[in-house]
């Protein structure tokens, strides 16, 4: 039981992780929260259904170009409607929610419901980890998700657009006046927060349907990882992907799993009476905010 | 061809007028400073030409080129640099890592570039501005670094853009007479090379020194325009600055 709880906490800290990363890091970016992302994740993974199941493309081809479209869905709403608001955080956001919640409603109108939208796993089988079974989409997912971290680091750290994005989001002033566009680096960031995020459907919705109540569930889980653990931190996304990820488990193994979705939320508002910029934010005193 | 050939140059913040028809030109190669009482205009007109204002009425030859309201990042990629009054620095990026970034701009690419690494060529820049090499200095984070290293920061980072025409927003405020001492030659030195530079300033004993001309503002209009030596003659000027009559 317990070393049960050990394998499924760490798999699903993992999974919480790679859903929340792509919010992160275009809002770490550009300050640009991203609400449409439970939106954007179930339409990644009914356009990888579709041009599986319908059009009969390859698995590999069709998970391919849901991310490709994903991500270009991402920047084009920077280019049309987010650039438009820059500045008007509010807006932003209602106009990010909007969005996401015209897509999941659209798909709920257009039928998506029911036990036939369902991606299958790239591989079937299990493998025994610490006595524990497990399925072999869960290894990909971690792996998949470990090998992102990595590309991540790397591309923020060592490459010439990294440097770009840290720039921006550091001084946006300096940036513009060393021959950046921040408007095109944060069109960047949300293509990228989406092709993350659309990714991460691509790997995880193969555990479950896909539904339209699962992106709202996304979202908040998203949200709540990345207000536990400091909006822009990267380091915070982990660490509270890994509390919220074990104190879920935890839940469902010992008190009921009927509770288990409340839990994120019941963190966040912890966090938020506790510490408001989460755990690895840059705090603010009082003062600064009023 | 003018080099730089501002015309009627107007912005207004909802009922103030900041720059009120302003009209001057820059020679190649010259240096002039603008100078005026606090809200007189300067740091309204440097926006104004390096993009981070669209003016309301008003035109910016650059080259013989209206660069007035494009965006600063591409006016930037024509070769205007620009600092900062307040010091903006990449707080949390090593001070060598912040020349790397304009290295990389668009504008060096086009310049053929700094030959070399660009971790080394930062280092080498940082040097030449007074960035002890062999110190931890230049490998420390931006955010605790004193006032005048990141106000030589600030000058680094348009050197390292290649920029061809320098606007300086007050480079010389927070220094000691000392460090003033220091940056005034590193400034003689980018007109030697041929730059061209306009300084707004306050420490106008040390501007005076090295400007060829200086231009006076006053509440969004110009009052006086000459050498340091006919400028400091100006009765005008003298009102405006003390307001007094002397």
């Amino acid at each position: 039981m317990l070393l049960s709880v050990l394998v499924y906490g760490f798999i699903n800290s993992v999974i919480l992780a790679m859903v929340a990363l792509g919010f992160s890091i275009t809002f770490g970016i550009s300050r640009v929260a991203n609400f449409s992302h439970g939106g954007f994740y179930i339409l990644g993974g009914i356009f990888t259904w579709y041009g599986l199941i319908k059009l009969g493309m390859p698995y590999f081809l069709s998970a391919g170009l849901s991310i490709i479209i994903i991500g270009a869905l991402g920047a084009l709403m920077y280019k049309v409607i987010l650039i438009r608001l820059r500045g008007l955080e509010l807006s932003e956001v209602i106009a990010t929610l909007s969005l996401g919640i015209v897509i999941l409603e659209l798909l709920r109108g257009l039928g998506v419901f029911g036990y036939e939208f369902r991606n299958p796993v790239f591989m079937d089988g299990s493998v025994d980890i610490l006595g524990v079974g497990v399925g072999i989409q869960r290894i990909i997912i971690v792996c998949a998700g470990a090998l992102l971290l990595i590309l991540l680091h790397f591309f923020v750290h060592h490459t010439k657009m990294g440097l770009a994005f840290r720039g921006v989001a550091q001084q946006e002033h300096t940036a513009l006046s060393v021959g950046i566009n921040p408007d095109l680096v944060s069109m960047l960031s949300l293509a990228m927060g989406s092709v993350m995020c659309a990714l991460s459907a691509v790997l995880i919705l193969p555990l479950g349907v896909i539904s339209v109540d699962e992106g709202y569930d996304i979202l908040i889980k998203a949200l709540a990882v990345c207000i536990i653990g400091g909006l822009e931190s990267t380091l915070g996304v982990l660490v509270a992907a890994f509390i919220i990820g074990y104190i879920e488990v935890l839940t469902s193994m010992y008190i009921s799993s009927a509770l288990t979705s409340v839990v994120p939320l019941a963190c966040m508002l912890g966090i938020l009476l506790v510490r408001p910029s989460g755990i690895f934010g840059k705090s603010k005193e009082i003062e600064e905010r009023v | 061809m003018e080099y730089l050939k501002i015309e009627n140059l107007r912005k207004t913040f909802g009922g103030v007028v900041a720059v009120d028809n302003i009209s001057f030109e820059v020679e190649q190669g010259a240096l002039l400073g603008i100078i005026g009482p606090n809200g007189s205009g300067k740091t309204t007109t440097v926006n104004l030409i390096t993009g981070f204002l669209t003016p309301d009425s008003g035109k910016v030859m650059f080259k013989g080129r209206d660069i007035a309201g494009l965006r600063a990042s591409k006016i930037t990629n024509l070769g205007i640099g620009r600092t900062f009054q307040m010091v903006k620095p990449f707080y949390r990026l090593p001070a060598f890592k912040n020349l790397v970034v304009p290295l990389f701009s668009p504008r060096v690419k086009r310049m053929g570039g700094h030959y070399g690494e660009k971790d080394t060529l930062a280092l080498d820049i940082l040097e030449d501005i007074g960035f002890e090499r062999d110190s931890a200095v230049p490998y420390k984070p931006a955010s605790i670094l004193p006032h005048g290293y990141l106000k030589r920061l600030e000058m680094a980072r348009v050197i390292a853009l290649q920029s061809e025409l320098i606007v300086f927003d007050e480079l010389y405020s927070g220094l000691t007479l000392a460090e003033v001492a220091s940056i005034s030659p590193m400034i003689e030195k980018l007109i030697e090379a041929g730059k061209t530079i306009i300084m707004v300033e306050h420490r106008l004993k040390e501007l005076f020194k090295i400007a060829h001309r200086v231009m006076v503002l006053d509440q969004g209009k110009k009052i006086a325009e000459g050498s340091p030596r006919e400028i400091m003659k100006q009765p005008s000027v003298k009102k405006a600055y003390l307001g007094v009559e002397l």
